[in-house]
């Protein structure tokens, strides 16, 4: 999986586009001490990482079982792959502005509405509220979790389909703990900048990706799906 | 089914518990009821929020249960994967030693699951078998059980197929589903508890040292005296006692400009004082008074159940044995085929797609949200029939006087005879209309006090009043004068003058002529004009637009009713005896079920007869008249658009109907041949059930056509009101009706 680390850092970079909208629940979280709202911080970002790495092994699965059943007739990871790619360099492309970015505000209300419902947990004293608070935060609707989510559907296998989606979900744990931890970590031109260099990032994961595809499009059938869930872990797809 | 006996209520939405199969109705003491495992779980989370800290224990559940069922979900997919790779890819050792510690895995995870979302729901199974009744959610749970101990046995001896997320996922759709049903539920009867909520909850009640202290309103009894601020609205029916005021009484009227109120003014609970100082005499309270009185009949409308819901009823009723008898025929069937896992897994598809659910809610949940949704537009339902009923009238017949007419004829215009002057007869006019409380009197003597300066009516006279002609007084100088009608002129033999004669062919036919008579000649006749409402063209207009053809009915002169029939281009008879109103509507009613629209106070016969009685301007009194509908205000624009709601709500129903018997028949097909997996099964459910009641809540959006009465007692109604009355009275239910809501 060579993209692992660029994925990792699309996530890091791209997650100064989820402020928007996971920031302020991250901010919500309230707390005594410094020293534990940073423990509350990285348990609500563990929350939102196991929902990442769980619906990325879903859709690995579902990539696979695809793939897997179509085998004789299409090489459904290959178009998958392209499929992903495609979706990545149009978000990536969006992000760094230089395409119109639409739905953006049927989202933001969506999660507006998940702010009210979720005080119970954000509110709440415990570790399982705030890890709760994290897994339903992972729900929340975001394109750059569903483009990445095609991706891990392309991986081929819900073990790749998993690190795909948990190297996404780190990347965006430092940003959003800092969110959390001290408010405005950057100025509004540093923020610009950063987003700009995510946005390349996930250009280039799609442009991979897209490669990837094209390439299986190329190799012989039985090729397509060789990789094993449990032990070929990080074997890859040629 | 004996569920019209004892009627019980949800303890948390307030809806009707609706019937199971039941052998047995007691309901063992203490236990609050719901009507659904959802009201009962959104219970508890409310239970848990006002405790605050002992933790939102439901949604806790909920939640935990959610993170654990991924992860089952995640080792599950993890043993599939078998299924879809090669079995070369499986030769190693670690994959044989990872399989079998995924299945521990599964296990493990899927406890906490089954203990969490489980829990709930048996307790209401269990609840539900004291009271002797038998729950779908009993089959379900007895399902999930099965499908839980075959798997456990699986992993226990190390071979077989495992289903925990079956009954995990199962148990996550039917849990959120039900949960999300509820709070749909609740949503349904907001509407109502907006209108309760604009009850104050305290009052000002005066001691006995006459000063005021605030009590709970439930503390108010009759007679007590309370004090009512400014902006305040009134927690009581009562008898003003002390201070006048600018009072809104939208809520209860639907009269959107204020009334001014006055020492010994009967006011009602739910109105608004807009800006005086009160002091109030209660007549009514605590439940008794006028707003809960309405709420209460809305309530009470819930109940009926319309054909419609009879049938479902019966269906529903049917439903479990029937289902039990499927699940039963097909899990032999396909467990003999193709072992016992797959048997249980049949049976739970098909009791988990069979369930009721949506079939139960697509009657009552359109009906309550349009009961609600018409209260908060100013129209009252006696039942849900009524709305059915409503919804098919193909015609209705409008009620004159008070109906398409404002209830008091004006005295236009007064014609004297030749040799008199009217500076001499309008005062002899006026005493003697002073002695009848009769609309027409009254209406001379509003017209004499406008037309002589500084007059005042005296008490010369004994007056007699001769019912339906007019009345009579002895004067010592002129002689017998007399007020009333050309029939009484010549019962008394009075001539009417030549010049007077002739002037009257020419004066308007409409209008009721009323003859003034002193000693033995007719000395002048005050011509009487009655009003068609402002909205009654306009509404007329919006009725033939619904295609119902229209009548006008009235014991008056049939001169007049055609007038009155012109002017709002309707077909009128006129000079009908109440028998005779009866007997007409039965005719019209041949060619399909008519409504009867009038006051309420005159044509009570009329009204009776029709299949659907329409009452105007009952709000101060809703309990008045036996009308099946009741509009609260005097205007007319409200029963077109009754009519309207009406036969959304209905077109709702079908679609609610349509859509749960074909989920539920299409479903079973599947579920009983073993094509139905039992996570989809459930997912399905939860989804029919929520399409069921979100299409229904769409009716708690139906235009309104007025303004929202404001929650809070402020002055905001107030200068609503006033723009409302400028605004023209065209086809509001069109224009005004989306600005309103834009504006809500």
């Amino acid at each position: 999986m060579i993209e692992l680390p660029l994925i990792f850092v699309g996530g890091l970079l791209g997650s100064a586009h989820c402020i928007g909208m996971c920031g302020p629940l991250a901010i919500a979280l309230s707390s005594a001490g410094p020293e534990r709202l940073l423990r509350r911080q990285l348990v609500f970002s563990l929350g939102r990482l196991f929902t990442y790495a769980s619906c990325g092994a879903m859709a690995g699965f579902g990539g696979a079982w695809i793939s897997a059943s179509s085998r004789t007739f299409v090489l459904s990871q290959a178009w998958l792959a392209l499929l992903a790619g495609v979706v990545l360099v149009l978000m990536g492309l969006a992000t760094a502005g230089l395409l119109p970015r639409p739905a953006l505000q049927f989202f933001g209300a969506a999660s507006c509405g998940a702010a009210g419902w979720m005080k119970t947990f954000l509110n709440s004293p415990s570790w399982t509220g705030v890890l709760l608070a994290g897994v339903f935060t992972g729900f929340i609707p975001c394109g750059l979790v569903y483009a990445f989510l095609l991706k891990a559907g392309s991986s081929g296998g819900i073990w790749q389909g998993w690190l795909t989606m948990a190297a996404f979900g780190l990347g965006t744990v430092p940003l959003m703990v800092a969110v959390g931890y001290g408010g405005r970590l950057f100025s509004v031109a540093g923020r610009a900048r950063l987003f700009r260099i995510a946005a390349w990032c996930i250009v280039l994961t799609g442009a991979i990706s897209i490669a990837r595809g094209a390439s299986q499009l190329n190799t012989p059938v039985d090729e397509a799906a060789e990789a094993c869930p449990f032990c070929a872990s990080d074997v890859e797809s040629p | 089914m004996n569920a019209e006996e004892s009627t019980r209520y949800c303890a948390l939405c307030g809806l009707p518990v609706l019937p199971t199969l039941a052998w047995s109705r007691e309901n063992s003491a203490g236990d609050l009821e719901y009507c659904c495992s959802g009201c009962r779980t959104v219970a508890s989370i409310d239970e848990a929020d006002s405790l605050s800290d002992s933790a939102a224990s439901s949604v806790w559940r909920m939640g935990v249960a959610i993170f654990f069922a991924m992860n089952v979900m995640v080792f599950t997919l993890a043993l599939w994967s078998r299924d879809v790779y090669s079995a070369d890819a499986y030769t190693t050792e670690l994959a044989d030693v990872l399989h079998g510690l995924f299945r521990w895995a599964a296990l493990l995870f899927s406890l906490p699951v089954l203990f969490l979302l489980g829990e709930p729901i048996a307790v209401g199974v269990w609840q539900a078998l004291r009271r002797r009744s038998l729950t779908t959610d009993f089959l379900i749970l007895l399902g999930v059980s099965a499908a839980f101990a075959y798997s456990t046995v699986s992993v226990l001896r190390g071979e077989g197929q495992i289903y925990f997320e079956v009954a995990v996922m199962v148990l996550v759709f039917v849990s959120l589903g039900r949960y999300l049903e509820a709070r749909g539920k609740l949503r349904a009867s907001q509407s109502l508890d907006e209108l309760s909520a604009l009850l104050p909850a305290t009052a000002r009640r005066r001691d006995a040292q006459g000063g005021f202290t605030e009590v709970a309103a439930a503390e108010i009894r009759t007679d007590d005296v309370i004090r009512v601020l400014p902006g305040e609205r009134l927690p009581v029916d009562g008898i003003l006692c002390q201070g006048s005021a600018l009072i809104d009484e939208q809520i209860v009227t639907g009269e959107s400009t204020a009334s001014e109120k006055t020492l010994g003014d009967p006011v009602y609970s739910g109105t608004l004082n807009i800006d005086g100082d009160l002091q109030i005499t209660v007549t009514a309270a605590n439940g008794q008074e006028t707003l809960s009185r309405i709420l209460a009949l809305v309530r009470e409308a819930r109940l009926a159940r319309p054909a419609y819901q009879r049938l479902a009823d019966r269906i529903v009723y049917w439903f479990l044995p029937t289902v039990c008898l499927i699940a039963i025929v097909s899990a032999y069937w396909q467990g003999a085929q193709h072992g016992a896992d797959r048997g249980i897994l049949t049976a739970l598809a098909v009791v988990l797609i069979a369930c009721p659910c949506a079939l139960g809610l697509a009657t009552p949940m359109a009906l309550w949200t349009s009961l609600g949704r018409a209260a908060e537009g100013g129209v009252l339902f006696r039942s849900g029939l009524v709305v059915e009923q409503l919804a098919s009238i193909r015609g209705a017949c409008f009620d004159k006087t008070g109906t398409l007419t404002t209830g008091a004829a004006r005295a236009a215009e007064f014609l004297p005879a030749a040799a008199e002057s009217p500076e001499h007869l309008l005062p002899i006019a006026g005493d003697i209309a002073a002695g009848s409380s009769h609309g027409a009197s009254q209406a001379v003597l509003a017209y004499v006090e406008n037309h002589v300066a500084a007059w005042r009516p005296t008490d010369r006279w004994t007056v007699e009043s001769l019912p339906g002609r007019g009345v009579l007084a002895d004067d010592p100088g002129w002689g017998r004068v007399a007020l009333g009608s050309r029939r009484l002129m010549t019962e008394l033999g009075c001539a009417i003058p030549a010049d007077l004669a002739d002037r009257l062919e020419r004066a308007a036919a409409a209008c009721q002529q009323v003859f003034l008579a002193v000693g033995d000649r007719v000395a002048g006749v005050f011509l009487l004009h009655e009003h068609l409402r402002d909205e009654a063209v306009g509404a007329l207009q919006t009725c033939r637009q619904l295609g119902l053809r229209l009548a006008l009915l009235t014991g008056d002169d049939s001169n007049r009713a055609r007038a009155i029939g012109q002017a709002c281009g309707i077909e009128s008879h006129g000079q009908l005896l109440p028998e005779e109103k009866a007997a007409h509507i039965q005719e019209l009613a041949r060619r399909g079920t008519m409504a009867m629209i009038g006051d309420g106070l005159n044509d009570a016969p009329a009204i009776a007869t029709t299949q659907v009685g329409v009452a105007l301007g009952c709000g101060a009194d809703v309990t008045r008249d036996a009308a099946g509908v009741c509009l609260l205000s005097n205007d007319l624009r409200r029963f077109p658009w009754a009519v309207r709601l009406a036969r959304h709500t209905l077109r709702v129903v079908k679609q609610n109907l349509f859509w749960a018997f074909a989920y539920n028949s299409a479903g079973i097909l599947l579920a009983a041949t073993g094509r139905l997996n039992p996570i989809w099964a459930a997912l399905a459910m939860a989804i029919s059930s929520l399409l069921v009641v979100t299409n229904s809540l769409r009716l708690g959006r139906f235009p309104l056509g007025v303004e929202r009465i404001s929650p809070a007692g402020s002055a905001a109604p107030a200068l609503k009101s006033v723009d409302s009355g400028h605004r023209p009275a065209t086809d509001e239910l069109t224009a005004a009706g989306e600005t309103a809501k834009m504006g809500a």
